[in-house]
């Protein structure tokens, strides 16, 4: 098992930089997820860990071992990692136990040490039955076990994991999510997951990088990156979000346009950007709430309710509520809200649109 | 659900649909019939030979210039009662001849003709028919006499040709020599033939009273013009209706077109059956379009070939294919053929792989221009490459030779290398090509998903390890079949052995066809067992590739667009880029300069740097030659019609292909196929022993019968260029169209046909640039008037100036080249060939 230590790595395609100044530590065993819209760099970050690419200035460090840097470069073969890639890989000319087979044959190992490796990983993937079949025989879900369970037969240091689950349809992902997150624990390994679906970051991760347009935005769990945004990127990207225009007074934020004020205590000033997420924002008793509207539109979704209220002045806020506690809410209706918590960031820079996302 | 079954039974359009059908196969039936009453009626007519002579007097005065130039001055040295004599007897012999040749007292239907002429035009036309009946149907003259009679001087010919006339009249008048024997012991009438057909023969030097295209167009008139003739002359008599003028006059093409509609018929019932629907549509009629013309064209030739094959006497035997084995010169070629084309293919094969890998998987340096010039190679006609080797492997004056021999100190003996052998043949089909197998494997190898070789170099394999793991296995489909590819187009290959083989008496079965089918019926048959034997082969090997080895591709394109992962050489690069620059300088570079510099020179053998041998008239004599020109002009105007008429067709088959689901869509693809898998030389053959009337089509000649034979051939590289480009765009595509409310045609024009525009215009290109540069079909179905440049090109090669043959040769590549870069604008760069 090992570290991954990326020290202000830059990737630049011609004269499209991919990366700027990437830097971070991956602890031993921790299961680290690249995120991020797609081009944002994540998958070059990852090709650049396992060596299909080399950064154009910066270095990666296994544990203590250079494997790329200005001088040195260590070509995949030689890196000791796993790997699992979008497009699976799996190779048709062979059976599912020569695909998984493969990497200990590269390594030499004896034919019978093989067999039980093979099987035992095989086991841990739950395709002990199809060892015999040639891919095209599997569903795409087994064929991502067949390269999961390539990855891991040379018990790697390292385990890179690129979009794994993007092609699968969403009730296999969500139980692979776990499988792999087991198979994790199981055998302790580090792992790099490339994703840009926020749901499964937040799942399966240890830790979360964000990344747009190249460059590292938060390293954080899945918990600070979603309750403490570091800005109104993150705050947009993972989660849903709605954002307000306004100005820190004594006491209180004065929204724009709707000339509502919302109660802050803390230490922004001036002209600042109010990040309020739907699920935060609670329907009030008549006169105890600390904005109010009209409710604009009403979706009843079974297990939430979810609105948009009025604010005046062409404001808008949507609330995902408990359908229990929305009884009697309708579009028209004017309502009273309480919001439990808000993000606020200093206003953007002109000419700046922070929730752009670069495809 | 009951209730709509019941209703389906009883629907109107059933009946009406099967009501359609059975009226079209009564008109097949009918016109079977009809056809068959038309040929009856005419044998029944008369005799037909005069017409050709009509015929071929509206078309030139040929006959009136032979009549003047070389028989009115040797019968003006006879007397008056002499002349007078023969022609009376050479009225005789014609009426004699037409009654022989069709059965029935012909003398009412002579008299008729020359009735009403009196002396000198009497003389005359007597004379032309006579001369004219017997080049098509009059006693053989053995080619040993002919050449005797060739061998005269012109005052011999005067003074022989007069005597021959005498004889005529008089059994006891001495002989010329060398008829002697040719009239032999024969006395009356048949020796009054002879002598007779001996005078006509013996017009000109040419040893032909009329040049053999002539002879062609009046059998061609006979055949053609006949019926309807007799058919006017029936209608003369006021008893004959329009119907059956036509009926009579195109009886043959009545029964073809019969016998088509009726097979139609047959089809679209089988698809309607099948379908369990009885709705016509329209596509069917397409379909069946395409599938008449190859019918006709493509399937009916090889089936006559083989039951040539089979019955060549009309009935069953293996003596043809006993004659492939035993004779010495047949089983020699097919030696000759397999060895060139298995050593080919394998050779073929181990230069592409790694050149292919090399080119398109690492980073060699000029890439991409190797890439081009390999590719390009494959456009470049095969002879060029031969006439390029010939030049520089000749073992005498070969350049490559005197440099080996300068090289190593070998003095001034021939070789050390002899391009006239069987080495030499496979030499120069190798470099010409590899490049079929090596553009099938680079698209595989494009086509690959690179993550399969990344997942191989991060299990801990190398770059060289992870190639013969994981690239060389998974490419092992497209390997086969570009090797295939490789040893077909070799078998099949005319241009190479015709120019190395002829000379080192290395003969090949493409080059034993042609020579054989100018050599009367025997020829014929040993070419047909040869082109039996040749397409069996090439069916068979067309099978194994196309519908084997394609099912078993490995599918890896992967969704997601993919880079192909670029292996870095590390320090083998430069080497690597050393000796890959060294096989293009060897294949392709000093070949094509070869050419150019042969162009310049005066003699081929001597060196360019010799001020003496150094010319620019080679260039200037093809360019004001205006028989150059005019070949130019026909291969331009084949190769356009050829592409346009193909392209048409081919977006046509993908329409049907990618976007219905129309039953019976794959039939016209499955016949296109075979046609370009059947190897030129076949199809030609195959066309002119069938295209010559006898099955209802005459082309004979023609500058249809070559468009026909290049579609065949070509139809089918334009095809698979369109449907590919349209199983890229999906159809989602055009239902939005439609759904924005474009109509069909709209939604063809703004949305399809722009997308897929590249694929149509490199479709056309490679349609028409085999078609413009054709030699193989072109040898067998030229005539006069429709000789293309290719045919041009070996004709002065083998006849007449090496030099000017190259010039011709560097003009080609040249257009070859402007072609391509035309296509490259064109698309954007999308395309190149």
């Amino acid at each position: 098992m090992s570290s991954v230590t990326i020290q202000n790595v830059t990737k630049t395609f011609g004269n499209t930089t991919v990366l700027e100044n990437f830097d971070a530590v991956f602890a031993d065993g921790e299961f680290i997820t690249l995120l991020g819209p797609s081009g944002c760099g994540k998958t070059t970050m990852l090709r650049i860990i396992a060596g299909f690419e080399k950064p154009t200035s910066g270095s990666v460090l296994f544990d203590d071992r250079v494997v790329s840097s200005d001088k040195v470069f260590i070509p995949p073969e030689k890196r000791d990692i796993g790997m699992v890639f979008q497009s699976y890989a799996v190779w048709p000319h062979m059976t599912v136990f020569d695909n998984v087979a493969y990497p200990l044959q590269i390594k030499k190992v004896d034919k019978a040490t093989i067999t039980k490796k093979v099987e035992r990983v095989l086991d841990v993937v739950h395709l002990a039955q199809y060892r015999d079949r040639i891919p095209s025989q599997l569903s795409g879900g087994q064929q991502q076990r067949v390269a999961l369970a390539r990855a891991l037969v040379a018990e790697p240091a390292l385990l890179l994991l690129d979009e794994p689950l993007s092609n699968l349809d969403a009730k296999l992902r969500e139980s692979m999510r776990f499988e792999i997150k087991d198979i994790q624990k199981q055998y302790g390994i580090t792992v790099v997951y490339v994703t840009h679906d926020q749901t499964e970051a937040m799942a399966m991760s240890d830790r979360i990088v964000v990344i747009n347009r190249g460059v590292i935005q938060q390293v954080g769990s899945p918990k600070t990156i979603y309750n403490e945004p570091a800005n109104p990127f993150i705050a947009d990207f993972v989660g849903k979000i709605e954002f307000l225009e306004g100005r820190v007074e004594a006491g209180y934020i004065a929204l724009n346009g709707c000339g509502q004020k919302l109660p802050y205590e803390g230490d922004a000033k001036g002209d600042v950007i109010v990040g309020i997420r739907p699920e935060h924002v609670k329907y009030a008793e008549a006169g105890k709430g600390t904005l109010h509207g009209v409710v604009k539109t009403h979706f009843y979704l079974g297990d939430v309710d979810d609105c948009r209220i009025d604010l005046g002045g062409g404001k808008e806020l949507r609330i995902i509520a408990d359908p229990y506690e929305s009884i009697g809410v309708e579009a028209g209706k004017a309502v009273e809200l309480d919001v439990r918590s808000f993000l606020v960031y200093p206003a953007e820079q002109p000419g700046e649109d922070f929730r752009r996302i670069l495809t | 659900m009951q209730t709509q079954l019941q209703r389906s039974k009883h629907d109107p359009t059933e009946t009406r649909c099967k009501l359609t059908l059975l009226i079209l196969l009564l008109l097949g039936a009918a016109l079977i019939l009809g056809g068959l009453w038309g040929i009856r009626q005419y044998q029944q007519s008369g005799f037909d030979q005069e017409v050709g002579y009509r015929y071929i007097q509206k078309l030139s005065g040929e006959v009136d210039r032979l009549y003047t130039q070389s028989i009115q001055p040797v019968m003006a040295k006879l007397t008056d009662a002499e002349r007078e004599a023969l022609t009376l007897q050479a009225a005789g012999l014609l009426k004699e001849n037409w009654t022989a040749a069709v059965k029935a007292d012909q003398s009412a239907r002579a008299d008729e003709m020359l009735s009403g002429l009196t002396g000198d035009k009497l003389q005359q036309k007597t004379m032309e028919l006579l001369s004219i009946t017997y080049s098509l149907n009059g006693p053989k003259v053995a080619s040993a006499e002919k050449k005797q009679l060739a061998k005269w001087t012109d005052a011999e010919r005067s003074q022989n040709r007069e005597a021959l006339l005498r004889a005529v009249l008089d059994e006891s008048a001495p002989l010329p020599q060398a008829v002697a024997s040719a009239v032999g012991e024969l006395t009356g009438s048949e020796r009054a033939a002879a002598l007779m057909q001996l005078f006509l023969v013996s017009a000109n030097a040419e040893n032909e009273p009329l040049p053999t295209d002539h002879v062609n167009s009046l059998k061609k008139a006979a055949r053609n013009a006949e019926a309807r003739i007799s058919a006017y002359e029936m209608t003369a008599d006021g008893s004959v209706s329009l119907l059956s003028q036509l009926l009579i006059s195109h009886s043959r093409t009545a029964i073809l077109l019969g016998v088509l509609l009726a097979l139609d018929i047959a089809l679209l019932f089988l698809m309607l059956y099948k379908d369990h629907s009885w709705h016509l549509d329209f596509k069917w009629a397409i379909i069946l379009l395409i599938v008449d013309f190859m019918l006709v064209f493509q399937v009916l030739p090889m089936v006559y070939l083989i039951i040539k094959a089979f019955f060549p006497e009309g009935s069953f035997t293996f003596d043809v294919f006993q004659r492939l084995y035993t004779y010495q010169m047949n089983l020699g070629a097919l030696k000759n053929t397999l060895i060139a084309a298995t050593v080919t293919m394998v050779l073929g094969t181990l230069i592409a792989f790694p050149l292919a890998w090399l080119v398109g998987r690492t980073n060699l340096f000029g890439k991409k221009f190797f890439r081009s010039l390999f590719v390009l190679t494959y456009m470049v006609p095969p002879y060029v490459g031969a006439m390029a080797w010939l030049r520089l492997l000749n073992p005498n004056v070969g350049t490559m030779n005197q440099f080996f021999r300068l090289l190593f100190g070998l003095g001034d003996i021939p070789g050390p290398l002899n391009i006239y052998t069987l080495g030499g043949l496979i030499w120069v089909l190798t470099t010409f090509y590899y490049p079929y197998a090596f553009i099938t494997i680079s698209r595989a190898m494009e086509k690959m998903d690179p993550s399969l070789e990344e997942a191989s170099r991060i299990s801990g394999a190398s770059p060289l390890l992870t190639v013969f793991r994981v690239t060389l296995p998974m490419m092992t489909p497209s390997l086969i079949a570009g090797a295939l590819l490789v040893f077909v187009a070799a078998m099949s290959c005319y241009g190479i052995p015709s120019i190395i083989g002829a000379p080192g008496k290395v003969h090949t079965v493409t080059t034993r066809i042609i020579e054989y089918n100018g050599l009367g019926a025997q020829g014929i048959s040993d070419a047909t067992g040869l082109a039996v034997f040749l397409m069996a082969l090439a069916i068979l090997i067309l099978y194994l590739s196309d519908f084997v080895v394609a099912r078993k591709q490995y599918i890896t394109v992967s969704g997601k667009s993919t880079r192909p992962n670029i292996v870095d050489l590390g320090k083998w690069r430069v080497p690597l880029t050393v000796l890959v620059s060294l096989f293009a300088t060897i294949v392709v570079l000093i070949p094509f300069a070869t050419i150019l510099t042969t162009s310049f020179k005066i003699d081929v053998g001597k060196s360019l740097f010799d001020p003496e041998n150094f010319t620019l008239t080679q260039w200037q004599t093809i360019f004001s030659r205006s028989e150059t020109m005019s070949c130019l002009k026909n291969s331009l105007i084949f190769g356009v019609i050829t592409a346009s008429v193909g392209i048409v067709v081919a977006c046509t088959m993908s329409y049907l292909l990618q976007r219905t689901k129309i039953r019976g869509r794959k039939l016209p693809d499955f016949l296109i196929t075979l046609g370009s898998g059947t190897p030129s030389v076949v199809i030609a053959l195959g066309l002119i022993m069938t295209m010559k009337g006898d099955f209802g089509v005459n082309i004979y000649n023609t500058a249809y019968i070559m468009i026909v034979a290049y579609l065949i051939k070509y139809l089918m590289m334009g095809m698979r260029t369109v449907v590919s480009a349209m199983s890229q765009i999906h159809v989602s595509l055009e239902e939005c169209s439609q759904i924005s409310g474009a109509s069909w045609t709209r939604t063809m024009l703004k949305i399809t046909g722009p997308l897929i525009f590249p694929s149509i215009a490199a479709g056309w290109f490679l349609i028409f640039i085999p078609s413009f540069y054709e030699l193989s079909m072109t040898t067998l179905l030229y005539s006069n008037s429709t000789k293309t440049i290719g045919f041009q090109l070996y004709e002065y090669w083998t006849f007449t100036s090496q030099p000017q043959s190259c010039a011709m040769a560097f003009g080609i590549l040249m257009i070859v080249v402007a072609l391509n870069f035309l296509l490259n604008k064109l698309t954007k760069g999308e395309f190149s060939i």
